[in-house]
C-alpha cells in the first residue's frame, strides 16, 4: 500500500506540475492595499481545494491607484492566456477586465449594481464570460447619510465626497441627494479623486458649515482608509465612509458590505470556475452582511455620543 | 493360478458420488442460508434505508421550520404592545436590534391596528418613522390578522435572490402587525450544513417546485426553473409513494435516493438526497459480503467434500486394490487401513479370509496332486477330513500289484507314435478304472508298465484278495483289448505280478515332485513276479497266496530265481476261470484238483 501510495504520488507531482492552472488577478491598488481582500479571497479559493503555489499560480497586476491603467493590465493579463481572471475592487476593475477579453472566464468584486453598470444583463443568469459578487456598498450609501444624521441630530448641513472619476458617482450622487430631501436635509458636496485632494477636502467641511462628511462608496476611497482617517482626526470632522477599515484606523463610523465575504466568494468563484464550471453558470452573488462599525474613542474628541438605536445596530464597537 | 479377476468398469466412481453428495449437503443449506440471508438482508436495508432518509428529511424539515420559527418568534416581540398615537423611540430601538439580532430579516415593517404603517427600518433603503401609510389593504397584513401569522409566496427579486414576506400580528388588534422581508438566502446556513450520509444533501421547494434553499446557492440564484425541473420530477415521484424513498435524478444528471418532509405553514417540501451508489452503499456491501461469504463457503465445501470423499474412498481403494490382488492369488498380501472404524475392521475381514484362502488353496493344492495317485474315494475322504496324515511316512503290511504289457517294446519300435499313444490310452484308461474301481492305489506309470498298492495309505480289509480280483479284472480288461489290436499288432501280451509283505509307504520326493509310493522288499518281489509272469498270467508270492489260498484257486509253479533275491523264490499263479474270472471255491471249501 504505502509502495502504491508511493508510486500514485510520483506519477501525479510531475502531471500536476504541468496543468497548474493560472489566474490572473487584476487589483487596482498596491498588494498592501489588498492584503486583507486577498487573505479572504485565498480563503476562499482553499474552500473550493486551491492553495497558491500547491495546485494554483497568481499571476498578480496591479495599477497602484492609477486606474487608467487597469484596462492596459487587464490586456496584458488576457494575453497571457490566463484560465481564469480575477477582478475585485469596484467597477473600474471589473469593466477593464471586460474589456479585455470576452473568452477568459471573468470574476467581478464590486459595490455597485453590476446590471446598472452595464458589467452583466441578469444577476442570475450573467450570460458571456463574467460573473462575482457585488458587496451593496453603493446601494447603501443613502443610509451612511442616515447615520450620520443621528449622529447629529439637530442639523441640516452635510458634506458628501464624490470621486467624479468613480463611474458609479453619478447614481450615487442623485441617491443621496434623494436620500436628504427626504430626510430634510442639506447636501455639500465635495468632490476628490486623488489622494492630493484629501485634505482639502476635509477643510472644506468645516468651512462649508457641514456636520459631518459622508464618503459615496468608492474604491479608490476605500483603499485609503487609513490617510481618509488621519485626516479626519486631524480636521476633527465626524466623518462616515463605506469600510471598516476607516473606523479601525480612528475613523468614527462605517457602514458597507461585509468585504471579507465578498472577497471570499470571489474566490470560491474562481476555484469553481477552474474546476470547469461556466461563469454564464454562476448567478452573481450579493452579500448578505452589510455591517455598521462604530469607533466610540474617536466620537470622544469630536463631542459626540451615540444614540442607544445606532449602539443596538452596530456589528462592532471599538471602544 | 494367474487368472485376473476381470471387473467391470462401474459407470461412476464412489469419489464422485461421496463428492457430490457431500458437497450439496454442504452447499445446498449455505446456498439456501446464504441467499435468504441476502434477500432479507437487502429487504432490511432497503427498509432501512427507507426509515433513515424519512427521518433525515424530517430532520432537515425541523431545521428549516426552526430557521423560520426563530424569525417569527423575533417578530412577535414587536407586536406585543398596543400602538399610541404619539411616537416613542423604544419600538424603533427594538426593530433595530431585531434587524441586528436576525440577519436574514432585510426590513421590518411596523403596522398599528390601524393597519397604517407606524415604522419602517431597513439594512438597504432608508428608515420611514411614523409615515402613517395605508398598508390594511396588503396581503401581509391582511393574512396576519386573520391567521395571525402570514407567509407570503417566495419572490426572486431581481429575478435571483429568494425572498419571502413573513407578517405576524399581536394578541390584540391594536398591538399591530409586523411584516418582515426575509432573504431566503440565509436558509443556505441551515440547509448546508445537513448531511445525509457522506454525500447525501438537503434542498427545499416551494409548493410551486422552485428551487428555495440548496447547498449550492448558486442554484438557487440562478432561479432556473427548467435546470429544476429534475428536482420536482423526484418531489413527485416521493409524492407518488408517501413514505417511500423514491430513486430519481437531481440537477446534475446523479442518480439519488430520496425522501421529503413538509414544512408546516409554508406549504414547502424539505428532499434529502443520497447518491443511490452511497445509499446503497450498505446493501451493496452486504450482498458482497454475503457472495463472497458463499464463494468461501463452496470452497471450503468443495474442499472438505473433497477430503471426506478422499477419506472414504482411500480405504475403499486400498481394499479393493488389496481384494484384486488377493483375488489374483497373492494370499501373503495384506490389506494395512488404519482408520480405527469399519474400514479396518473390514481390512481385517479380509485379511483373514486371505490367510483362509491360502490355507484353503495349499489344501486343496495338496489334494489334487494326491488324487493323481489316489483312489477317488480316499482322496476324497482326505478332501473331507482335511487331514493327510495317512500319507505320512509308517511301516504297513500291503500288497504291490505290478503289470505291463508282454512284446510292446517291440511293437513301439514299428508303430506310429499316433497308434502307440493311442493304444497306451485305451490300456490305462482299462487299467486306472480298474485300479480305481478295487479301491488300490496308483503308484506310478512307467511306458506300459503300472504299479499299484492295496492297504495303503487307507486300510482295506482282504488286501490280497482284492489284489487278486483287481488282476484278474486288468487281465480280463487287458485281454480284450489285446484281441482288439491284433489286427495291428500280433505279439502283444498282458501279465501281472503281487506281492504282500511290510513295506515302507508314505510320501517322498521334492515338494514341486511329490509322489505316494512304497519302498521295500515286497516292491521289488512283485516287480520280479510281474516280469517273470507269461501273457495271461498273474503270479502271486507266497505271502499273498496264502492270504488268499482259502478263496481263490491257485497253481503252486516251480520256485524261481528271480533277479535280486539269493533264492529261488515259490511262485504261485492264480487260476482264472472259463470266463476271465478267478475260480472260487465252492462254500464247502473244496480245493481244485490240481492243486
Amino acid at each position: 500500500m504505502a509502495l502504491a501510495g508511493g508510486l500514485a504520488a510520483s506519477w501525479t507531482i510531475p502531471a500536476r506540475a504541468q496543468a497548474v492552472p493560472v489566474i490572473g488577478y487584476l487589483g487596482s491598488e498596491s498588494p498592501q492595499r489588498y492584503a486583507s481582500r486577498l487573505s479572504a479571497f485565498r480563503e476562499g479559493l482553499a474552500q473550493t481545494g486551491y492553495v497558491e503555489g500547491r495546485n494554483v499560480s497568481i499571476e498578480f497586476r496591479w495599477a497602484e491607484g492609477l486606474y487608467g491603467q487597469l484596462p492596459a493590465l487587464a490586456r496584458d493579463l488576457a494575453g497571457r492566456q490566463v484560465a481564469v481572471m480575477v477582478a475585485p475592487g469596484g467597477a473600474e476593475v471589473a469593466l477593464a477586465a471586460k474589456a479585455a477579453t470576452t473568452t477568459i472566464p471573468i470574476v467581478f468584486e464590486m459595490g455597485g449594481d453590476p446590471i446598472a453598470l452595464g458589467v452583466v444583463d441578469s444577476l442570475s443568469r450573467p450570460g458571456g464570460n463574467l460573473t462575482g459578487v457585488s458587496s451593496l456598498s453603493v446601494e447603501v450609501s443613502r443610509k451612511r447619510l442616515e447615520f450620520m444624521r443621528e449622529v447629529r441630530p439637530g442639523t441640516k448641513t452635510f458634506a458628501v465626497a464624490i470621486n467624479p472619476a468613480s463611474p458609479t458617482s453619478g447614481s450615487q450622487l442623485k441617491n443621496l441627494q434623494a436620500a436628504a430631501d427626504s430626510l430634510g436635509l442639506n447636501l455639500v458636496v465635495l468632490k476628490a479623486s486623488t489622494e492630493e485632494e484629501f485634505d482639502a477636502m476635509f477643510a472644506a467641511v468645516r468651512e462649508q458649515g457641514a456636520a459631518g462628511l459622508v464618503f459615496s462608496s468608492d474604491p479608490y476611497f476605500a483603499y485609503r482608509s487609513q490617510l481618509l482617517a488621519e485626516l479626519a482626526v486631524r480636521h476633527g470632522v465626524p466623518a462616515m465612509t463605506q469600510s471598516r477599515d476607516f473606523p479601525m484606523a480612528g475613523g468614527l463610523m462605517s457602514y458597507g458590505g461585509d468585504f471579507h465575504q465578498s472577497h471570499r466568494q470571489t474566490g470560491m468563484y474562481a476555484g469553481r470556475i477552474l474546476k470547469g464550471e461556466k461563469p454564464s453558470d454562476l448567478p452573481v452573488q450579493r452579500v448578505t452582511k452589510v455591517e455598521l462599525f462604530i469607533n466610540m474613542k474617536a466620537a470622544r474628541p469630536l463631542g459626540i455620543s451615540f444614540p442607544s438605536s445606532l449602539l443596538g445596530s452596530a456589528d462592532r464597537i471599538l471602544e | 493360478m494367474s487368472r485376473r479377476p476381470t471387473v467391470a468398469n462401474p459407470r461412476t466412481s464412489l469419489f464422485r458420488r461421496y463428492f457430490l453428495i457431500l458437497f450439496g449437503a454442504v452447499v445446498t443449506p449455505l446456498l439456501i442460508a446464504g441467499g435468504s440471508e441476502a434477500w432479507f438482508g437487502y429487504r432490511d436495508q432497503r427498509a432501512r434505508l427507507n426509515d433513515l432518509l424519512d427521518a433525515e428529511a424530517r430532520l432537515a424539515s425541523v431545521k428549516i421550520e426552526d430557521f423560520v420559527e426563530g424569525i417569527r418568534d423575533q417578530l412577535s416581540w414587536t407586536v406585543q404592545l398596543p400602538w399610541s398615537e404619539t411616537p416613542g423611540d423604544r419600538r424603533r430601538v427594538e426593530a433595530l436590534r431585531l434587524l441586528r439580532q436576525v440577519p436574514a430579516v432585510e426590513s421590518l415593517s411596523l403596522v398599528d391596528g390601524q393597519g397604517r404603517e407606524r415604522l419602517f427600518v431597513s439594512r438597504i433603503g432608508l428608515n420611514r418613522i411614523d409615515s402613517r401609510e395605508d398598508h390594511s389593504a396588503k396581503p401581509a397584513v391582511l393574512g396576519a390578522r386573520s391567521d395571525r401569522v402570514w407567509f407570503g409566496p417566495v419572490t426572486f427579486i431581481a429575478d435571483s435572490e429568494p425572498f419571502i414576506t413573513v407578517a405576524i400580528a399581536g394578541n390584540r388588534a391594536v398591538d399591530g402587525v409586523a411584516v418582515a422581508q426575509v432573504n431566503l438566502k440565509f436558509i443556505w446556513e441551515v440547509i448546508s450544513a445537513i448531511r445525509v450520509g457522506q454525500t447525501g444533501e438537503a434542498f427545499v421547494l416551494d409548493q410551486p417546485g422552485r428551487l428555495v434553499a440548496h447547498p449550492d446557492i448558486s442554484l438557487v440564484l440562478r432561479a432556473d426553473q427548467a435546470a429544476q425541473r429534475p428536482l420536482q420530477a423526484l418531489r413527485a415521484a416521493i409524492l407518488a409513494r408517501p413514505g417511500q424513498a423514491a430513486a430519481g435524478q437531481d440537477i446534475r444528471g446523479n442518480t439519488v435516493m430520496a425522501a421529503m418532509a413538509p414544512i408546516p405553514g409554508l406549504d414547502w417540501s424539505v428532499i434529502v438526497k443520497q447518491p443511490l451508489a452511497e445509499a446503497f452503499g450498505p446493501i451493496y456491501a452486504a450482498l458482497w459480503r454475503t457472495g463472497i461469504l458463499l464463494v468461501a463457503g463452496t470452497v471450503l465445501a468443495a474442499g472438505l467434500a473433497y477430503w471426506l470423499a478422499q477419506r472414504m474412498v482411500g480405504p475403499i481403494r486400498v481394499l479393493e486394490e488389496g481384494v484384486a490382488r488377493i483375488g489374483a492369488g497373492q494370499f501373503d498380501h495384506r490389506i494395512t487401513i488404519k482408520t480405527g472404524d469399519e474400514f479396518e475392521r473390514l481390512a481385517n475381514r479380509f485379511n483373514e479370509m486371505a490367510v483362509e484362502l491360502s490355507v484353503s488353496q495349499e489344501r486343496s493344492e495338496r489334494i489334487s496332486r494326491l488324487k493323481r495317485f489316489l483312489a477317488p474315494p480316499v482322496a476324497e475322504l482326505i478332501e473331507r477330513t482335511g487331514d493327510d496324515g495317512v500319507l505320512d511316512g509308517r511301516r504297513v503290511e500291503v500288497v504291490v500289484v505290478f503289470c505291463d504289457l508282454r512284446g510292446f517294446t517291440g511293437f513301439s519300435s514299428r508303430a506310429e507314435p499316433e497308434t502307440i499313444i493311442g493304444v497306451l490310452r485305451e490300456y490305462y484308461d482299462v487299467l486306472e478304472k480298474v485300479i480305481s474301481d478295487h479301491g488300490a492305489t496308483l503308484i506310478n506309470y512307467s511306458g506300459d508298465g503300472v504299479m499299484a498298492l492295496l492297504n495303503a495309505p487307507v486300510a482295506c480289509s482282504d488286501p490280497a484278495l482284492r489284489a487278486v480280483n483287481m488282476a484278474t479284472a486288468m487281465q480280463e480288461g487287458v485281454q480284450k483289448l489285446i484281441n482288439g489290436w491284433r489286427t495291428v499288432e500280433d505279439g502283444l501280451g498282458f501279465g501281472v505280478g503281487l506281492a504282500m509283505g511290510p513295506a515302507t509307504v508314505g510320501r517322498i520326493g521334492s515338494e514341486g515332485h511329490l509322489h505316494y509310493t512304497a519302498i521295500g522288499n515286497v516292491v521289488n518281489l512283485a516287480s520280479r513276479l510281474c516280469s517273470s509272469a507269461e501273457d495271461s498270467q498273474i503270479l502271486l508270492d507266497r505271502i499273498a497266496a496264502d492270504a488268499v489260498r482259502s478263496q481263490v484257486p491257485l497253481a503252486e509253479l516251480e520256485p524261481r530265481a528271480l533277479k535280486g533275491f539269493d533264492q529261488p523264490i515259490p511262485v504261485f499263479a492264480a487260476v482264472t476261470g472259463p470266463a476271465g474270472r478267478p475260480a472260487r471255491w465252492e462254500r464247502s471249501g473244496r480245493r481244485p484238483s490240481y492243486f
